[in-house]
């Protein structure tokens, strides 16, 4: 038990990271589902496409792959490219990195959540407010955007979860996170379960904390009918 | 006088610090111990101040980049790092993807099992080892009827063994002896049968990783390595960490 008290500071910078790591990600994985969504409902053939390619493809890829091809698979297209304009060696940040494979391999998901969210709002709303003289962005705004969040909210909490946890695959890059950390301290002073343990309850608070959170946000967003006042 | 002498010399040290080359070496830092992280998150253990000590040697400045093993091989191809010291034993068919210098150890293999086990009840029984290493390549070849289970850690192999999830366990001898059996969890386990070191699996020992192309560095590494056998340099790391002198046959 000591040794956990002793490590601990250093398991805080790890499960720091893991926090910022899934922030990050979360944030790309919110654009790329935006932006994969918008190209799914509203693309050409073209785009819909691409979009359809991006989520078959890397729904189907574990994440490990994923990580793997675009740390090293990445540094090795980088020192290809700056050996032939003759820069100096550059080097692909580990943390970037994992921010850039779960972000995109998240991203994904999120498309479907989001497109999901999107077709749950009635076409019948957004030709109303068409034909009211609303101008599509306004239809967006105003109509379509504020139902969207609420329906994509619950999809979306539980896509933040799974991210969370597979931030763990990063430690394989030797990026310093609250498992990777954990797993070199238990052994290194040969106390594995406990480390193990540690852990499991830590993330047993990231869980806890977000769901409080996103509890908070669905009831922001729950439609408030006229017959609640009463 | 004595003051501006001692400025000078200094301003010297720092001078000549400054112009030494870096050396990048990826290690390990879960496998004591030769590598371990400490609660302030550095990496020590032996492979650690050998790399240091081979550094110094080679009139170089070394900077340990912790690495997963799992990634080890490929952080050193995409140029991480420029070398790997972490026990890793040389092998043809590692060899075949980077290349080695010449050993800087090299520990025999051996079984450990609860108290009274014997080699030759082995067939039939479930033997425990790391992943991509040497001892799992050895027991395919030599033991082709014992049951293995791999895993990601020798120390996932030590917790199966005391959970009765495996009847007994095969890797370096060193690491086991003082992973496992000098612990408390070790109680009631010890080596049975023979040691091995056949070269066919186990390989010349475990040397510094580089990449094929810079022999100079490979050679440079292998001339440092027999340099600080001979002045004493190996012995004294040898002797804080271990009973034997681990080197081995010369």
């Amino acid at each position: 038990m000591e040794n956990l008290i002793e490590y601990a500071p250093l398991l805080a910078r790890g499960a720091l990271i893991t926090v910022l790591l899934a922030l990050a990600a979360l944030a790309m994985a919110t654009v790329l589902g935006g932006l994969g969504a918008m190209g799914k409902i509203s693309g050409g053939r073209i785009v819909r496409l691409l979009v359809f390619g991006y989520t078959t493809i890397v729904r189907g890829v574990p994440d490990l792959v994923l990580i793997l091809l675009i740390y090293f698979g990445g540094q090795r297209l980088i020192s290809i490219a700056s050996n032939a304009v003759g820069l100096e060696y550059i080097e692909l940040s580990k943390f970037w990195s994992g921010v850039v494979a779960i972000g995109f391999i998240y991203g994904a998901y999120l498309t479907e959540t989001f497109r999901g969210a999107y077709l749950t709002v009635p076409a019948g709303q957004r030709e109303a407010a068409m034909s009211m003289g609303m101008r599509p962005v306004q239809v967006l705004r105003a109509v379509t955007l504020p139902q969207l969040v609420r329906f994509a909210l619950p999809g979306y909490a539980n896509v933040w979860q799974v991210l969370v946890k597979s931030t763990a695959v990063v430690s394989v890059i030797g990026l310093e996170d609250l498992v990777g950390l954990a797993n070199d301290a238990g052994k290194s002073v040969r106390e594995p379960f406990l480390f193990f343990t540690a852990v499991f309850f830590a993330y047993l608070f990231f869980t806890w904390v977000s769901q409080s959170i996103f509890n908070a946000a669905e009831k922001r967003y729950a439609l408030k009918e006229h017959g609640d006042a009463v | 006088m004595k003051r501006i002498i001692l400025a000078a010399l200094a301003a010297s040290t720092f001078a000549a610090a400054a112009h030494a080359e870096n050396v990048n070496i990826c290690v390990e830092g879960a496998y004591p111990p030769f590598s371990w992280t400490e609660a302030s998150g550095d990496v020590v253990g032996f492979d650690i101040d050998i790399a240091n000590a081979l550094a110094v040697e080679m009139g170089m400045t070394a900077t340990m980049v912790k690495t997963d093993w799992d990634g080890i091989i490929p952080a050193l191809l995409e140029g991480k790092c420029d070398a790997i010291i972490a026990s890793m034993s040389i092998t043809e068919e590692r060899k075949q993807v980077i290349d080695f210098s010449a050993k800087y150890y090299n520990s025999p293999a051996g079984f450990i099992g609860a108290e009274g086990m014997m080699a030759d009840a082995l067939d039939g029984k479930v033997v425990g080892v790391q992943r991509g290493t040497i001892h799992q390549d050895f027991m395919e070849g030599e033991f082709p009827n014992v049951e293995l289970r791999l895993y990601g850690s020798q120390d996932e192999v030590y917790l199966d063994l005391t959970a009765n999830r495996i009847d007994a366990a095969i890797g370096d001898s060193i690491a086991m002896d003082d992973g496992f059996l000098s612990t408390e969890a070790g109680a009631g386990y010890a080596f049975f049968g023979e040691m091995y070191s056949i070269p066919k699996y186990h390989g010349d020992g475990a040397g510094v990783g580089v990449r094929q192309e810079d022999t100079e560095l490979r050679d440079a590494f292998s001339a440092a390595i027999l340099a600080v056998r001979a002045s004493g340099e190996y012995a004294m790391i040898n002797d804080k960490y271990f009973e034997i002198d681990i080197y081995g046959g010369e």
